[in-house]
């Protein structure tokens, strides 16, 4: 065998001990689990065969006493397309140095995601710690011997608001793995997992409890809590969220078209809810809903209106009066902002009876009053910095500053694109007729039935390159 | 010109001051308060205050009895430096909104984007005026000028100040101007709220202070007021007079000898900042976390730090995050060059912090720290672990990298505390100890014993910082340092985050 021979025997072998065949047995218990190893979940996300990965023998150390602290074991990296769009991707499984990423290969990855406006898609199962060194404890994050500008952490952040960056939780993730989760866009979590920026062993360390991940900070627990923007079944069907999301991104400059018609189904304007309004406004199974139990007064979603995607924004009259109190406050802010960054045009259905903010007592009950926050004025702020348009439809009530707090006011750079009632709109202190002729509060009152016209026809004529600029702003992460 | 009138128009004007109104002057010494001109007069410079609308009546009739239709607004100075002053009134209708008196507000608003002024509104008023003809809900366009109050004050938002002076009882759209200010201070007797269906539901500003609506308290207008004033005085452009702190010769004795001790923080930067310069912001909300505007060598500086001596140790929970975050911003925003003090356990772990979304607030910290403009230099006294660093000292961030990294001799570093990775190493001795006093006594020998491989002179020799140094050197290093970064304004708003 000639050297070259031994040389390229030598690298299929390391590149064989990398794969899922070569560990049948962990593959099996994965699998037991109900679970995908992390090349599985890749192959799901990926289009077949347009995986350019990177360090496919890194996790390989040069010997068994240097495992734990080679910078570039665990995981696996890789450019790719995701129907049809380049991509960043990155998934680790515990079976690997205990899921540890490999940090600099991420912020190698990142630059280049930050260099082309690549979306970035993560599974973030990982973390933990081995306390016995004094310098873990962070699931391997090592800095020193970064390629290129970024690191994880300043890569994550200088990527946000510019492409979209989407972590999957599918088991524990903790530390430097919920770090990637925290800096994300969106983070689709499945049922049964958890995510914490401190796992069981610090929690153990810090405040001698021993609990379970799930006991600790379950995806449940996150995801009624705002933590997270999906709880989903699955990985298979994390992955079709996750490809579903990029897809509103990918096709943001596609112009509507389709049929204008489209059936109200609200009979009672006193009794309706917000979401069968939405599921008839939008295109047929196009909505997309994100946060769904945390501030349920107020519903934030991607759908699409004539095939082109938009960032929808309603307050439900059905819960809670749809009144704004101070996380509705934050889901609009923080929505505004992402469909800002996303350069998604934004409708903003309206019916809500106010303002609220709520007061945590000292046994940790709440109680709801009249009021504001601090999150309120975030609302006003995400929207005079919006350059996306935004649509809206004020379909009955709409009292204090609900309405400002859901379209902005139109003094800043952003001006709404229209706002339009219902005939069965109802305010404060005039009707709405009164409104429009003498105090130019709506651009037009109509019959439900013209909503989907008005607004498609609309859209049609709003720019789709407008928000082809440089970058704005970074997504908050919260 | 016909002598008649211009006398007319003086007299109107006069009867608006509080010398043609001793009702309304008696009126509030009965309340215990300031009238508003009182107010004015105590913020602004004197003689700078060039009024407008005074004329403007609740009514248009000449004998109109709502002087200045209860908001009295123009510009001014405090101590040079050009403001907008908006100050409600309530002798007249309840120091209410109306139609007419916000279109003051928008004119002020507008000059003050245009001019780049800060604005101060000194708030006692009860919000929307019932029964305004004028008056309509907040989604209409601006009827009343470019700005109205809550889109002009978020226009400002990191362009201009905008300061707030909560000073009696304040309801639905002046609260949301209070709560959209960078800074608002509120007297102790002061209450914000809202109504609802004509009920109002107030609280004691205390209570917005403590979940960080409302940055300070404190005992009467007179303070509050002059809180405002030192607040405007760190946003003059040109360096102020300033001696050492008398405390900084002895700043090395704050820190305890016993590493398992806490101490207080803020003695720390007293002691670094200039004599008798520091004012803190948000003292009673994420209590782990000092945030600090302050003086070096004449110049403002923003110091974030954590707080040992408080019921988390001065780690680092979603509120301490939030807090460190947008005092990031307001500094980036305004030009302020960042110095933080450093010892914490890191981030908060546990059921309690992750409830409150720790894995999202964590990264709040860190986004600020890398979009900044303004250079930050970090001072770890002691202990920073786990991601700790990276939120206090811009660890983390290759790209926009701290100007400085300084440690004090008292440094400890690591993924996890000693106590911490004690714990973990000698857990089946611990939990086979005897008694809790055995059980801290072998985990903490096990830490003093780690200890000894991470001392100053280790974190040297591997270069962890740039320097370790003894704590008398610190002015000297980060002035020396920050006297030569170039630290302008920006020519653009530089978004400042409101939670």
């Amino acid at each position: 065998m000639s050297d070259a021979d031994k040389e390229r025997e030598a690298l299929s072998r390391l590149r064989a001990a990398q794969s899922d065949a070569a560990r049948p047995e962990i593959v099996t218990r994965i699998h037991d689990k109900g679970r995908l190893t992390a090349p599985e979940r890749l192959d799901l996300l990926m289009d077949a065969g347009s995986e350019v990965p990177y360090g496919t023998i890194a996790a390989a150390a040069p010997s068994a006493a240097d495992a734990p602290w080679v910078v570039e074991t665990g995981g696996l990296d890789a450019l790719c397309s995701i129907e049809g769009q380049p991509a960043v991707v990155s998934s680790t499984d515990y079976s690997d140095s205990g899921g540890g990423y490999g940090a600099a290969r991420i912020g190698r990855l990142l630059a280049l995601a930050i260099e082309h406006r690549w979306p970035m898609v993560a599974f973030v199962d990982g973390g933990g710690s081995r306390a016995a060194h004094p310098r873990a404890g962070l699931g391997h994050i090592e800095l020193s011997g970064a390629i290129g500008p970024y690191t994880v952490f300043d890569g994550m952040a200088e990527l946000s608001g510019w492409a979209p960056t989407i972590s999957i939780v599918s088991g524990p993730s903790f530390a430097g793995h919920a770090s990637i989760a925290g800096f994300s866009d969106l983070v689709i979590a499945t049922e049964g997992s958890a995510i914490g920026m401190g796992g069981p062993p610090m929690v153990e360390a810090a405040l001698g409890k021993r609990l379970t991940p799930t006991e600790l900070s379950s995806a449940e627990m996150q995801y009624a809590n705002g933590g997270i923007e999906l709880l989903v079944a699955n990985e298979p069907a994390a992955i079709e969220s996750a490809r579903a999301c990029l897809a509103y991104w990918r096709d943001r400059a596609v112009q509507a078209e389709g049929s204008p018609d489209w059936r109200n189904p609200v009979a009672d304007p006193a009794r309706y809810e917000m979401g069968e309004v939405i599921a008839a406004l939008f295109d047929p199974d196009s909505f997309l809903e994100l946060r769904a139990p945390f501030a349920p007064a107020i519903q934030v979603g991607f759908a699409r209106l004539g095939g082109r995607p938009v960032g929808v924004l309603a307050s439900n009259p059905a819960h809670e009066q749809g009144v704004i109190d101070d996380l509705g406050a934050q889901k609009i802010s923080r929505h505004v902002e992402l469909c800002d960054a996303w350069g998604l045009p934004i409708v903003s259905l309206i019916d809500s009876a106010g303002t609220a903010t709520v007061w945590r007592n000292k046994d940790k009950s709440r109680t709801r009053e009249p009021g504001l926050s601090r999150m309120h004025g975030r609302c006003v702020l995400a929207h005079q910095r919006r350059r996306v348009p935004l649509l809206s439809v004020q379909l009955c009530r709409g009292r204090g500053l609900a309405p400002a707090l859901m379209t902005g006011y139109s003094t800043g750079d952003s001006v709404a694109a229209v706002r339009l009632a219902w005939h069965s709109v109802e305010l404060d202190r005039a009707d709405g007729f009164a409104l429009v002729r003498d105090g130019n509060a709506f651009d037009d009152i109509i019959d439900p039935d013209e909503t989907r016209a008005r607004l498609l026809n609309l859209l049609r004529l709003l720019p789709v390159s407008a928000t082809e600029q440089a970058k704005r702003h970074a997504v908050d992460p919260w | 010109m016909e002598q008649k009138l211009i006398d007319e128009i003086k007299a109107a004007a006069e009867g608006a001051l509080d010398d043609k109104r001793p009702d309304v002057v008696a009126a509030a010494r009965a309340a215990g308060r300031l009238t508003a001109r009182e107010r004015i007069a105590r913020l602004v410079d004197a003689e700078s205050f060039v009024e407008y609308g005074v004329l403007a009546g609740r009514t248009s009739a000449s004998d109109d009895p709502g002087p200045g239709d209860g908001l009295i607004c123009g510009s001014a100075t405090v101590h040079d430096l050009p403001i907008v002053v908006l100050a409600s009134d309530r002798s007249v209708a309840d120091g209410t909104q109306s139609d007419r008196n916000q279109r003051k507000a928008a004119r002020l608003l507008q000059a003050a984007v245009q001019e780049r002024w800060p604005t101060v509104l000194l708030l006692d008023g009860d919000g929307a005026r019932p029964g305004d003809k004028g008056w309509a809900p907040p989604i209409m366009v601006a009827p009343r000028g470019r700005y109205g109050l809550l889109d002009g004050l978020a226009q400002l938002n990191g362009w201009a100040p905008t300061v707030a002076c909560v000073l009696g009882k304040v309801l639905d759209g002046e609260a949301a101007a209070a709560l959209m200010c960078d800074f608002s201070v509120a007297t102790i007797n002061a209450e914000l709220g809202g109504n609802d269906d004509g009920s109002v539901v107030v609280r004691p500003a205390a209570d917005y202070a403590r979940r960080g609506d409302v940055d300070l308290v404190l005992e009467d207008e007179d303070a509050a007021i002059d809180a405002a004033r030192r607040y405007l005085d760190f946003h003059r452009p040109d360096a102020q007079p300033w001696t050492v702190s008398p405390d900084y010769a002895d700043i090395a004795d704050i820190v305890p000898e016993n590493r398992r001790r806490p101490y207080d923080m803020r003695r720390v930067i007293a002691a670094f900042a200039d004599q008798d310069s520091v004012l803190e912001l948000r003292p009673d909300y994420g209590r782990s976390m000092l945030t600090v505007l302050a003086r070096l060598n004449g110049r403002t500086v923003g110091i974030f730090a954590n707080q040992p001596k408080s019921p988390l140790a001065g780690s680092i929970d979603p509120p301490a995050a939030d807090k460190a975050s947008r005092f990031v911003e307001l500094c980036d925003a305004y030009g302020f060059p960042l110095v933080s003090f450093v010892d914490n356990p890191g981030y908060m772990v546990g059921p309690q912090s992750e409830s409150e979304g720790m894995a999202r607030h964590h990264a709040r910290p860190l986004a600020s720290l890398h979009a900044r403009t303004v250079p930050l230099c970090s001072v770890q006294i002691r202990k920073a672990y786990g991601l700790g660093p990276y939120a206090m000292s811009g660890w983390g961030s290759s790209r926009n990298a701290p100007l400085l990294k300084l440690a004090w001799p008292s440094v400890e570093s690591g993924g996890m505390s000693l106590e911490g990775a004690a714990y973990l190493v000698k857990r089946k001795e611990i939990q086979a100890a005897a008694s809790q006093e055995e059980a801290l006594a072998i985990r903490n020998a096990y830490a003093d014993k780690m200890r000894e491989s991470t001392t100053g002179v280790r974190a040297g020799r591997t270069f962890q910082f740039d320097d370790i140094i003894a704590p008398d050197q610190t002015r000297e290093r980060i002035g020396a340092l920050l006297d030569r970064t170039h630290t302008a304004r920006p020519a653009r708003p530089r978004p400042i985050d409101l939670t």
